[in-house]
Parts: C-alpha cells; structure tokens; sequence
C-alpha cells in the first residue's frame, strides 16, 4: 500500500499557487528524493505531506485513509514527522528533546530512556545525551533532530534538505541510519535536496519539482532564459553563455538539457554539435556504473556519462575539459 | 503603628498577587489564543488591548464604582469599600498587560517551535506549554509588569476601596492619606515599604525562573 497518494493537490500563499502536483504515490517504504533549485515547492510539499498545513485544494492520504478535517490531520501527525531544514531543538538537554515526541505519544516511566537512549544510538549520538542542546554544532543539532523524529518511530519520515548543515561524514552516518531503520522496519522515507548528487545516491526514486510543478526532467541543466525569439534558430543568454536553441517560441521559457546528451571531450570536436564549452570538472558524483561530472563553463553543466568513459579519459575534479551538446537536445518548456 | 504599618503592607501584598494571578490565568492564555492566531480581527483586539494599557486607572475605579454602588448592577454583592472590589479593578487593570504583552512574547517565539512541536505528535497543550517554555522570559516579564502595576496603583483602590483603616487601606492609599496630613516622615516610610515590597517579589519571580532553567 502506498503510505502517501496526492490527488490534484494545490498550495497558494497569498493567491499565488507555489505548488501544484496532479497526482502522487509514495509506496511504503520508499525512499523518494524531491530534488528542484530553491522555490521549487519541495518544502511546500513536504509540510503538506507532514499535515503541518492544509492545502488550497486538492487531498492527500495517508495509508489509505484521506486526510481532509484538521482532526485527522492531528491524528496524522502522530504517524508522520518532519525534520526541517533548520531543526529547532527545544531549551534543555539533547535527551529532553528526543523524549518529546514520545511523551507527546503518552510513553511513560523507563520505556522514555530506553527509546530515547535506542534513538540516540542509531544515529551514533550517545555521547551528548546530557549535553545543553542549544550548545550543539550545525551538524550534531540535524542528526539530534533525526535522532529525535526516529524515537516516535513514524511509519513516514520527512526531511527537508537533511544534507545542508552537516559535514560529509555526518551526512553518510545519517543516511546509513535511515538505510538501517528501514531495514529493520516498515519507514517511508521522503527528503528534498538541492543536490542531485545526495539523491541519486541515497533515494529509491526521484521527483523531479520546478517552479511547484513536477518536472519531465530532472532539474539538472534547467535554465529560466528570455527567448528573443525570430527562430527557428537562436541564440540565448544563459548567465555569461550563448547557448544556441532551435525553437519558434520567444519570451520567458525554461531549457533543460538532459546530462546524457553532453559529450565531454579533451579537446573541441569537429562535430555538429552547435554548443561547445570549455570548463573546468568541480564535482563528480559516482551512481553505479555511471558517473555525473558536474563541469562550470560560467554556469554549471551535469554530464552524466560511464564509469569506463570517465576513467579511460582519466577524469578528476578541477581538469579541464570541453562539453558539447546539439542544438537540438535543448529542449524547451 | 508598627502593626498597622505591617497589616497595611500584608494586604498590599494580597491584593497585589490575588489581582496579578487572575489576571494571568484569564490574560496569559488569552494572549497565547491572540499571539498565535490568524484570526480576522486579531489586529484590531491587539490594537485595543494596546489603548487598555494606557487606560487612566481612576475611570477604571469610576466605572467600578458604578457596577458596585449600592444602586449599581451588582450593588446587590455589597462589594463595593471591600479589599475583593481593589481585586476586581487591579484584574481590570492588569489583564491588558498580562494579555498584550504575553501575546507579543509568543509572537516573538520562533515559528519552528510550534511546527516541531506539532510534528512531533503533540496535541494543541502541550504545542503550547513548548511554546510557553520558549517564552518564558518574556512571560516573566508580562507578570513581574502587571505586578508592578497593580502594586503601585492609587487611584482606582483609592475610589472603590475608600481606604478604610484596617479594611481596606494598601500601602499607595496610606501614603496619600499621609502625605496629604502633611505626615511626610510616615509617607516616606510606608514608600520604603512598597518599595521593598516590589523588590522581594521580583527577586522572587526571577529565582522561579532561573530553577525553571535546564
């Protein structure tokens, strides 16, 4: 059963509708990455999926059951949680924290320190069970917060960029917790990220959002571009580039190139590719037996290419190499 | 004098915290319903509260004195010359401050407070004594404020209480009594006294709050 179905689901603030999702399944025990640059409607979504508003129109069920009056929304709260980007920790000690959400769902006496000590130790964090929470670092208040949402043991778990304030190490024992928790039981698992390269590498599946609506491709290489217009061929400023677009349209669009029309090369083709520029490798991110090679030409380009590709040409974060694309595989929407 | 100095300041004192703490226990959730609304409305009660706190307290002790004069509405209690009418006009008069102020402590409480406790499972209480606990500076703050308040008004104890020696007279009303028999020393004294007075419970208030402190 799915823990989460969305049906012609609609959030406005203020008349302005910031995220609209006709239809939603998150299957139980899913691990869903909502990936989309800022504004995307990613956190919109995901204080819609933790009951913490209701939507402008549209329903969401939880479990198989609709969550429509603010009733069932409390009675859904109590299943699902939420770890925000920036988690609050209540004044008091990491422990009093974690022990919230259970005191909230009425354990009481020894039980309290038991889950609370269990919570605490999934995600590595025993040591600062006393500790005065407000002295905590960046990344020790995220994973106390994890800790924290765990101990209630929700049959869904939401986070919403959990990757933005930790270190690297952190971040992988956070989400090699999540992995563990769902290894030993039923937890739907949904975080947002502005980084592909965490969601390819930790989620199931991937919703893609772009200005609140779900996106035909993934939001890498998506560029908001004012179209002069005068085609069928043109030639559109995007940042400090020029990339060349076949289309009719003009005006305020959106072009996405997808990361396997680049081809990445030592040194300029001669080809028919139209666009070709040269820059510099700044991340890599490994996803099985493909790589995605993030290169900044003047704005950042994700190639995704194979792990033979890539070490064949001996590619290394800060090389120098050359992306070309068609004109064609500018798509436009 | 000594005993009456002290019966004066004991019933200061019992009028002050009674009318302080029926004031907080209506003023404070009060102010928790208008600091964490989006009601309609809001604005416009928050703006009379706002004007309540600048209220002259003798139309307060008048309009008090109306309700409880012997052909007034409730003239029928007999309340009216008795330390519980000082009460009733100090609550009048400190509940605008308990509310305005506790409204602005919890509008100035973090939002994720209230989302974390809510998505923690916790029920409409508990969300607010989290939010309570967060605030509880600024909360102190609306008590110790309407405290003072209440300990050092004059006017409207002076008309529905008529500072009746060993009835219903508080230290403000025996230091106007004095100062007007031109007894200085006696007026100083009993200042002293208030002043004193003031000082022990906010000492006291303060020390509550820093236990409360994890």
């Amino acid at each position: 059963m799915a823990t989460f179905e969305v049906a012609g689901l609609r959030q406005a603030y203020g008349g302005r509708t910031v995220l609209a999702i006709d239809a939603l399944a998150v299957e139980a025990g899913a691990r869903l990455a909502l990936v989309g640059p800022n504004g995307a409607g990613k956190s919109t979504l995901l204080r819609l999926l933790a009951f913490l508003e209701p939507p402008s129109a549209g329903t969401v069920t939880l479990d198989g059951a609709p969550v429509t009056t603010g009733a069932a929304r409390r009675a859904a709260r109590r299943r699902v949680t939420l770890v925000e980007q920036r988690p609050y920790l209540f004044r008091g000690t990491v422990e009093a924290n974690v022990a919230f959400g259970l005191r909230a769902a009425g354990v009481r006496g020894p039980a309290v320190a038991r889950r609370v000590g269990a919570a605490l130790e999934r995600l590595q964090l025993q040591g600062l069970r006393g500790r005065d929470a407000r002295a905590l670092s960046e990344g020790e208040i995220q994973r106390v917060a994890v800790a924290r949402a765990l101990a209630v043991e929700p049959l869904a778990l939401l986070l919403d960029e959990p990757a933005s304030s930790a270190d690297r190490a952190a971040q992988q024992a956070m989400f090699a917790a999540l992995a563990d928790e769902q290894a030993r039981r039923p937890l739907t698992v949904v975080f947002a990220s502005h980084l592909l390269e965490d969601a390819y590498r930790w989620a199931g599946s991937l919703l893609a959002l772009h200005q609140g609506v779900p996106s035909p491709v993934t939001p890498e290489n998506l560029f908001r571009v004012d179209l002069p217009g005068g085609g069928p061929m043109q030639d559109v400023a995007v940042g400090p580039l020029r990339i060349v677009v076949v289309t009719e349209r003009s005006g305020p669009a959106t072009l996405a190139v997808a990361p396997d029309e680049i081809v990445l090369s030592a040194a300029p083709l001669v080809s028919s590719a139209r666009n070709a520029f040269r820059g510099r490798i700044v991340r890599v991110a490994e996803h099985g037996a493909e790589m995605r090679v993030t290169i900044d030409v003047g704005i950042e380009l994700v190639a995704r290419i194979t792990r033979q590709s890539f070490e064949e040409m001996a590619l290394a974060v800060g090389r120098e190499v050359v992306a070309s694309f068609k004109s064609v595989a500018v798509k436009v929407f | 004098m000594e005993t009456e100095v002290l019966g004066i300041a004991a019933l200061s004192l019992k009028v002050a915290l009674t009318a302080t703490v029926l004031a907080c226990l209506i003023g404070i959730p009060l102010g928790f319903m208008l600091g964490a609304s989006r009601l309609r409305g809001r604005r416009a009660v928050l703006l009379l509260l706002n004007t309540a706190l600048a209220f002259p307290t003798v139309v307060i002790g008048l309009a008090i004195y109306g309700l409880l004069a012997r052909r007034g509405p409730l003239g029928g209690l007999g309340l009216l010359f008795s330390w519980q009418a000082i009460v009733i006009a100090e609550v009048i008069l400190a509940l605008p401050i308990a509310t305005a102020l506790s409204a602005a402590a919890v509008q100035a409480v973090d939002p994720r407070v209230r989302r974390t406790a809510l998505t923690l499972g916790a029920g409409p209480l508990r969300t607010a004594w989290a939010v309570a606990r967060e605030a509880r500076f600024a909360l102190a703050a609306a008590v110790v404020v309407a405290f003072g308040r209440v300990l050092s008004e004059v006017g409207a104890a002076l008309i529905v209480g008529g500072n009746i020696r060993h009835e219903t007279r508080t230290l403000t009303t025996a230091i106007t009594l004095a100062t007007s028999q031109g007894n200085f020393s006696l007026a100083v004294a009993l200042g002293l006294v208030l002043l004193a007075l003031a000082l022990t419970v906010n000492v006291l208030i303060q020390m509550l709050q820093g236990r409360g402190d994890v």
